[in-house]
This record gives structure tokens, sequence and C-alpha cells, in this order.
């Protein structure tokens, strides 16, 4: 169980809140940069930490991120025009720039000064691999850009989807760092998923439904092992790297794409989660892209035009009995991503965490969230900055590895567990 | 794919407004569990974590003596010495107990986790071990075999926090 002031304070983000102050000190995800493809391409809606923005990209390329409402009557610039190196608004025609400065108010002299002194409040958005990423927190302490290694590779070996969850961002981060359900919920995609099959690990998986765990204390966040039997004499280990405040990484099946997630709150009741696949060493294959936009593996088959997935809440997952019944899926719903979300969802907006019956075996559940705590009041009362915003903190890896039981992951794979460009990844 | 014949029940079910619904009853404490410092720099830190009021944990410090009764897979007994200065044998101390913490912060109580976690194996509780401090490689090695879950490195306050979570208040 969790103190429902605990539970508060992490779940909740919207400006002034200890939490929101903390993903405020982070580049996080904002759009994926196919949502803005060309110059002058239609504005975006955005709503991230609470706070509704527009998204657009101007004339010469420049991204934008700005209050979604004209300062003039309060009009929502979704339904402006975005032209000429700005974003017009469709009632009075005032415009704005990407900073959101006003630069035109047409119903004033030709030569007033009068908008010089409007400006909407605006965040950068700035362009690293197939995300827009903004920084909403004090400019004055802007960290460096992000440098997750999925973001870095060449686009040939790289692939993000988004979803939308109707769930707070918490519940959603939680169940990317608990590797003991992956037996149950996920089962028979380990034996049918084109992303996931025919890894020599999964067998591992499926022959011990009792992981042990280490939880490694790491900077930035953790390394949460999960150790399975393998053969008499070694271990079979999935080891799952979480950055603060929402980032972790799947551990990688045979030579399948490395994936992972981001959990980014909308508000405190909807979080996006933006998911990647990506290769260290080589492009993805056709084959592989194709199953990553059909939401196979991680991904999520979403309504196209949208990223509402197409199995959702208000059509019970397309719920499959006899697909559980004939064992083809654990619990009915089809994709290991809407598994997921549809359990997750089940919790109610905000799970009460003052409900709980938590288990040793949540170690890794607990920890993280005494880590966020500790981090976001530290962050309040001293100003310290938190974990993970260091970009050197971003270079991390999930890795999948057989080792003799003797050994531990701590000890005999931390380089695999750091990104090293032109080196495979670690996986079984 | 299956069609979807609607009107869906989860959205519903799952909207803010249900969960008024949920049964509202006090949920049951752990049965019982068991903290106990394996040495004397983690006896410090659960000598502070037991004052918080704890109604299902008890908080000890393990000592070892030979194991003269060939108990199997243990090779010390080990006597528990709880911080009222009560002795408690292991075995008494096993029953009614969901999970044991073990908290250590060296190799030294190697032996004493030997036999903890052999007699949780047999009895099906779970165990955990803390491993204190920053040179945790041995710590880990000694207690690796007998945890079911470790935390690398522990702090004071994660001992609190998964005695919460379990809710051993």
């Amino acid at each position: 169980m969790l103190r429902q002031e605990i539970n508060e304070l992490l779940t909740k983000t919207g400006p002034g809140t200890e939490m929101g102050d903390m993903f405020r000190q982070y580049w996080i995800p904002a759009l994926l940069s196919e949502e803005l493809p060309e110059n002058d391409c239609p504005q975006v809606r955005v709503k991230i930490l609470s706070e509704r923005m527009i998204a657009f990209r101007d004339s010469q390329g420049r991204y934008g991120l700005i209050d979604e409402f004209c300062a003039h009557r309060g009009v929502s610039l979704w339904f402006g025009r975005n032209e000429d190196n700005g974003l017009r608004c469709a009632y009075h025609g005032w415009k704005y720039d990407v900073t959101g400065q006003c630069v035109e108010v047409p119903s004033e002299a030709s030569n007033s000064r009068f908008c010089a002194n409007v400006k909407l409040k605006s965040y950068p958005l700035v362009k690293v691999g197939d995300i827009l990423w903004t920084y909403m927190g004090d400019p004055a302490k802007t960290p460096p850009l992000p440098e997750y290694e999925f973001a870095l590779v060449p686009p040939s070996q790289t692939f993000t989807s988004k979803r939308l969850q109707e769930s707070n961002w918490l519940q959603a981060l939680e169940g990317g760092i608990d590797s003991s359900h992956v037996s149950f919920l996920h089962s028979s995609g380990l034996q049918s998923d084109p992303l996931f099959m025919g890894a020599e690990g999964n067998k591992y998986n499926l022959g011990d439904y009792k992981p042990y765990f280490e939880v490694a204390d790491a900077p930035g966040g953790l390394f949460i092992g999960a150790r399975r039997n393998a053969e008499e004499d070694s271990y079979y280990w999935r080891i799952t790297p979480w950055l603060m405040p929402s980032f972790t990484m799947v551990p990688p099946r045979g030579d399948h794409p490395m994936h992972g997630h981001f959990w980014i709150p909308i508000d405190d009741e909807n979080c996006w989660v933006y998911t990647f696949d990506y290769q260290p060493v080589r492009d993805l294959t056709e084959a592989e892209r194709q199953a990553m936009k059909d939401g196979y593996g991680v991904h999520s088959e979403n309504i196209p035009g949208t990223y509402l997935p197409v199995r959702n809440k208000s059509n019970d997952y397309l719920m499959d009995r006899e697909a559980q019944k004939r064992g083809e899926t654990f619990s009915g719903v089809a994709g290991i991503a809407i598994q997921d979300a549809s359990l997750q969802e089940s919790m109610g907006p905000i799970v009460d965490r003052t409900k709980e019956r938590l288990a040793t075996t949540d170690a890794g559940i607990i920890k993280a969230r005494a880590k966020l705590r500790k981090a976001a009041l530290a962050l309040r009362d001293e100003g310290k900055i938190p974990e993970g915003v260091d970009p050197a903190h971003h270079r991390v890896r999930s890795a999948a590895v057989v080792l003799p039981r003797n050994q531990s992951f701590i000890e005999s794979v931390s380089d695999k567990l750091r990104a090293q460009p032109g080196v495979r990844q670690a996986s079984v | 794919m299956p069609v979807w014949s609607g009107p869906g029940t989860a959205a519903h079910a799952s909207s803010a407004a249900e969960l008024r619904y949920r049964m509202n009853y006090p949920l049951a404490p752990s049965r019982g569990v068991r903290v106990v410092a394996l040495d004397s720099g983690a006896e410090a830190v659960v000598r502070q974590v037991s004052k918080s009021g704890w109604n299902k944990a008890r908080f000890y410090v393990a000592e070892t003596n030979l194991n003269t009764q060939g108990i199997q897979g243990a090779p010390v007994e080990v006597v528990l010495h709880g911080f009222d200065g009560a002795v408690a044998s292991l075995n008494d101390e096993l029953e009614d107990v969901d999970s044991t913490i073990m908290v250590a912060t060296s190799d030294f109580g190697s032996e004493a986790a030997a036999t903890i976690g052999a007699a949780c194996s047999v009895r099906g509780i779970m165990t955990a071990g803390l491993v204190l401090g920053e040179d945790t490689e041995n710590t880990v090695s000694a207690l690796r075999p007998y945890a079911q879950v470790l935390l690398v490195p522990a702090d004071d306050a994660d001992l609190e926090a998964i005695l919460t979570a379990m809710r051993a208040k």
C-alpha cells in the first residue's frame, strides 16, 4: 500500500505539483515528428502535463509549441492558419511565431507597436530521432538534448509509435518495470508474435513462473534483474532499466529489435505511450517494420489517422473469450500493448494505492516510487536537479543473458547495459 | 478479429465515477513479517525502523551457533535477539509469517542467511534481502542464494517503504 498523500504526490503532474515540477526538469516527448511532416503543415493540438498547447512547423521548418489559445479572445489556434512563418488566429487574424510572440495584429495601425507586448507562453520543440521533444521547465536550466540510443541511431534502424492510454501515467509505468507478469499475461505472445517468437530465452520465460529479482540502484534510476532457471548450471536474466521519470526498456529476445517506452502524462487520468523498437547495429527489416506498424510486439494497432488503439475500453478491447479458451491469449485480449493497457485502465483513472497488497516481488515498483518521491521532494525543498536529466544517464540498454549460477548481472554484464554504438545488444 | 457487438462495459466500469462503488472494507494486514539484521551495521538501521510501531512486523538481530541439531541446509543454528532483550528461536518466529527480510552490510551473516533461507524455503515463506552500504559485491553474493528479492544497494528508507507496502502496520 501507499499512503494517499504519497499517491497524490506521485500521480499529479499539473503545473505547481511536485511531480509536475519533476517532469518539467526533463526533455520529454511532445509528439511524433510524423505529426508535423512538412513546413506549413496543419498544426496539432498537444496536451501534456495538464497544459494545452498547439504545435506547428513554420515556413522555414522551425518547430513551435505554444499556448493553444489566442491572447485576444481565447480562441483555439487549432482553427487558425499556418502560413508565412506563423500561426494566424482564424477569428481576427492575430499571428504568432514559433516562440509565441505575436507578430501581427491586423486591426492595429500598420506602425503600431501593440503586438510587441503580446506573447503566448511557449516551450522549445526539438526533433531528435522520430520524436519532437519539449522542455517545459525554467529556460535558464534547460538541460542538454536527450541521448537515448533509439533516438540517435540512423532512421533505418529505428521505429517509434504512439498510443493513448486512459490511465494515470504511474500505473502504466509500473507495468513496465514489473517483469513477473510476462509469464502470464503475455505468455501466448512469446510463442506467436513475430517480434518475439523463436528466441531461445522464451523457453526459460515460460518454464519458470517464479522469478527471483535483484533491484540495483543506478545513475538515473534502476536496473531490475529478473532471474529464472535456465540450464542446470545457469540462470536466465532479463534486465530492465528504468530511468526517471518514465523511461523503460524491455529486455530483448534473440535477434529481435530492442524496445521500450516513455509514459508521458497528458493529464492526471490519461497518458501517451511512446513505444520504440531499434537495432543498434543493423537496419530493421521490412518485415519487422511492417509488424510494428501492424501493432505486433509492444506496439498497438491504432485507428487509422489517430493514435487511439483499435482495441480500447469503449469496445471492451475486442475481448475474445473463445481465443482465451483456445489458449491463444491468456486474458482474451490480443496484442501485448493492449493486454497491458486493458488491465492498467481497469484499475480506474488513478488507482487507489491505499488498497494495494504488495509482495516482496514488487520490490522494483516499491523502490521506483521511493526514488521518485525522494527526487520530487529534493527538487521542491532543495532545488536539486533529479537523476535522469543528465544525458549520460540516457545511454542505457536492456539485456537478456544466460549466466553461470554463481554470477550476477550487476557484476557480469554492466558493460552490456550501456549503449555502445556499433555493438550488438546482449540477447538470448 | 472478433466483431464488436457493443455496448462495451469496460469504459463505464473503469470510469472515475465507478471508483466510488468499489467495495470498501478494511484489507487484512500482512500475516506477519520478520526483519533480521545479519550484522552490526544492519542492526542500527533495523533498530531505527523497528521504532515506527509495526503491528505485523517483528525485528531481530541474528546470532549464530553451531548446528548441533543437524538441520539440513543450515550451516549454523540461528538465535534471534529482539530489541527489547527477548530471545527467540528461529523456528518459533517463522510461524504465521508471509515474508522474512534479511538486512546486511557485509557477508558476515552469510551462514545465518543460509539457515534463515532454508527455514523459510521449507515453510513457503518469501525472502527478501536488503544490502546496505557502498561495497555490496560480497554481501550480494552471500545473500543471493537465499533471497528471492534483493535490493542493491538499499537505503535506510527502503525497509520502511517495503514494510508499508506489504501492510505490516
